[in-house]
């Protein structure tokens, strides 16, 4: 099972003809309301690209343009070289999508709903392999009502495999399943890259994007405001030097680092400085800080409490982001 | 950035809609069996039928009076029961739970989806069509003289009626709502349409403008079907007709449910909403 974090910098799987999804200056309007502003990305066969960003952030008014149930308000969107909304037959046909809603008929059986499903796509899996490799082969004669919400999640996740296609679109897929259940979705996953399917993912779960994604994109209000890969959106956003305040120490007294920002909180009424060390010397960045601060508390007779080193997080990119501090990317 | 994208990496053979339309009919037929709320509109029209039994039967036409006419025409309101009734229903609740989207980001196309709800309430139309005739039967004791001209009112007002509550579902937000919000025209029309009032006691002038309603056609050609008269816009001199004359009567009525299907068709093909998210 692979649950390791893929944070390769291009995908090995890369078909050398081209993206399989194109995405160039996307907007969409609602009257008024600018939800998507100028999005641009694309995804190659066999790799992950993750797009994330706080509720109401354009991510799923960008699936949907994709999907073909909007036309861009103007802006390219192209799947295989074909329009989505023009020709909605042509790009479905290679397809698929799990929904942010599971989108299951709960008067049908989940054998039921998948011979439905094999019955009405053109080449499909083998039904019985599907609800095996989704773990549902022991709940084929049990009504869709009756599943759970992660059970569901993994059902749809099986019709959208069905009918074998080069392009998955998987919004919040793993919303409501177990830890087991959401380990197993993303080993799916990634066997799926190394058959070559172009995947867009959207996730509430930082650390599915951490695992899975080959790029990311975070949104914020109809933007993208960072993209890359994981590597490079992190080391853009710095390394974390922090440590405890022994007592006497004031805020005042800490040195001015160049290159680096400090903020300082409290937890568990202990006052906590934590410098962020941007600049283009990734590799000793922390380093040169962390020197600069033993030197410091050697000349002050104080020391670094519980002194940890750590990179840039997603989590701390994402929160940065959805702040609307996006400008103060430290590179 | 590329301009190109990748190219297909295999051949995709094309499943049919029609295939698929009727393996979905398959399933509606298992859905609406297993969705007891859908199984009002059964009962609804030999209710009707058996009210219309109760009428006075004043005779129109050579062995025809009002109350049998009254009951025939009932069989022209079973599409509209069930039409816009149960597509209403179902397919709002299916777009609400994303069913709709999940059908169609699977490569499913909306005439396949479309046809079969259609196809169910064709299917069913014309069974309760039967159900009816046997009331008739038993209590007039006649059968059509024309039962290929009944079908095929049964058929054409299923059809428009169907395509009628698919278009209710963009303006209700679930299937509650759909439900009430349908009763509506469904009621409206079933008092113009002449399966409740009979149109034979209406002036020549008001039964002409009715007879632009999608209601009227169907009940007429029913009526027109049985007798072997010419029901339409009321049985005039009583004349009977042939079998080819009766025919041509129905052209009119015939071509206002066609006109209809084809309008409400259009606006269905542009107002149908697949995503409950609203712009």
């Amino acid at each position: 099972m692979t649950t390791t974090a893929n944070t390769a910098a291009a995908p090995s799987h890369r078909d050398t003809t081209g993206p399989a999804v194109v995405v160039r200056d996307l907007h969409q309007h609602y009257g008024d309301f600018e939800a998507v502003k100028g999005v641009s990305f694309e995804i190659h066969p066999g790799e992950l690209f993750a797009l994330l960003g706080t509720n109401g952030a354009g991510k799923t008014t960008t699936i949907e343009t994709l999907e073909g149930f909007r036309r861009p308000s103007s802006g390219t969107v192209r799947v295989f070289g074909l329009d989505p909304h023009g020709q909605p037959a042509g790009v479905r046909e290679r397809t698929n999508a799990v929904l942010q809603g599971s989108g299951l008929l709960d008067d049908l059986s989940v054998g039921e709903t998948m011979d439905l499903a094999h019955d009405l796509a053109a080449t499909p899996r083998d039904g019985g392999e599907v609800l095996e490799l989704v773990g549902l082969a022991d709940r084929r004669g049990v009504a869709v009502r009756q599943l759970s919400g992660g059970q569901k999640r993994r059902l749809d996740l099986g019709l959208a495999l069905l009918t074998r296609p080069e392009v998955l679109y998987l919004d919040e897929p793993t919303t409501g399943m177990d830890a087991e259940g959401r380990i197993e979705t993303w080993r799916i996953i990634n066997d799926l890259k190394s058959e070559g399917v172009a995947v867009l993912l959207t996730t509430h779960y930082l650390e599915e994007a951490e695992r899975l994604a080959d790029r990311l994109a975070i949104m914020h209000r109809g933007e993208v405001r960072v993209e890359g890969t994981l590597q490079d959106v992190l080391a853009g956003w710095g390394d974390r030097v922090g440590f405890a305040l022994s007592p006497g120490v004031r805020t005042a007294d800490l040195p001015d680092l160049p290159g680096t920002e400090l903020a300082v909180e409290t937890r568990d009424h202990v006052l906590w400085a934590t410098y962020t060390a941007g600049g283009e010397d990734v590799a000793d960045r922390a380093h040169r800080t962390v020197a600069a601060l033993i030197a410091w508390a050697d000349e002050h007779g104080t020391t670094l409490k519980h002194l940890q080193v750590r990179g840039a997080s997603l989590e701390d990119v994402f929160l940065q982001v959805a702040d609307g501090a996006s400008d103060l990317v430290p590179d | 950035m590329s301009t190109t994208t990748a190219a297909p990496r295999r051949p995709r053979p094309a499943v049919s809609p029609l295939k698929q339309g009727l393996r979905l009919t398959r399933t509606e037929f298992t859905l609406f069996v297993r969705y007891k709320t859908a199984w009002m509109y059964l009962v609804l029209p030999p209710f009707f039928a058996f009210m219309a039994m109760n009428l006075p039967n004043n005779e129109i036409v050579p062995g025809f009076g009002t109350g049998q006419m009254a009951m025939v025409a009932t069989i022209g309101s079973i599409g509209l029961i069930l039409g816009v009734g149960h597509p209403s229903n179902v397919f709002t609740a299916r777009r609400e739970a994303l069913v709709l989207k999940r059908l169609r980001v699977s490569g499913v196309p909306q005439q396949a989806i479309f046809g079969g709800v259609i196809a169910v309430v064709v299917a069913l139309s014309l069974a309760m069509a039967v159900v009816v005739a046997v009331l008739v039967f038993a209590v007039f004791g006649s059968l059509p003289q024309d039962p290929l001209m009944l079908v095929v009112a049964v058929v054409l007002s299923a059809v428009m009626f169907s395509l009628m509550g698919l278009l209710l579902t963009p303006v209700v937000r679930n299937a509650e709502a759909a439900q009430m919000v349908s009763m509506l025209p469904m009621m409206v029309l079933l008092f113009l349409g002449g399966g409740i009032i009979p149109l034979e006691s209406l002036p020549e002038s008001a039964r002409l403008v009715l007879g632009f309603l999608p209601s009227v056609p169907a009940g007429e050609m029913a009526q027109t079907a049985y007798s072997g008269y010419d029901a339409f816009r009321g049985f005039g001199t009583g004349e009977e007709k042939s079998y080819l004359g009766l025919w041509i009567a129905a052209l009119p009525s015939i071509g206002v449910m066609l006109a209809w299907i084809a309008v409400l068709g259009l606006l269905v093909r542009r107002y149908f909403r697949w995503d409950p998210r609203q712009p």
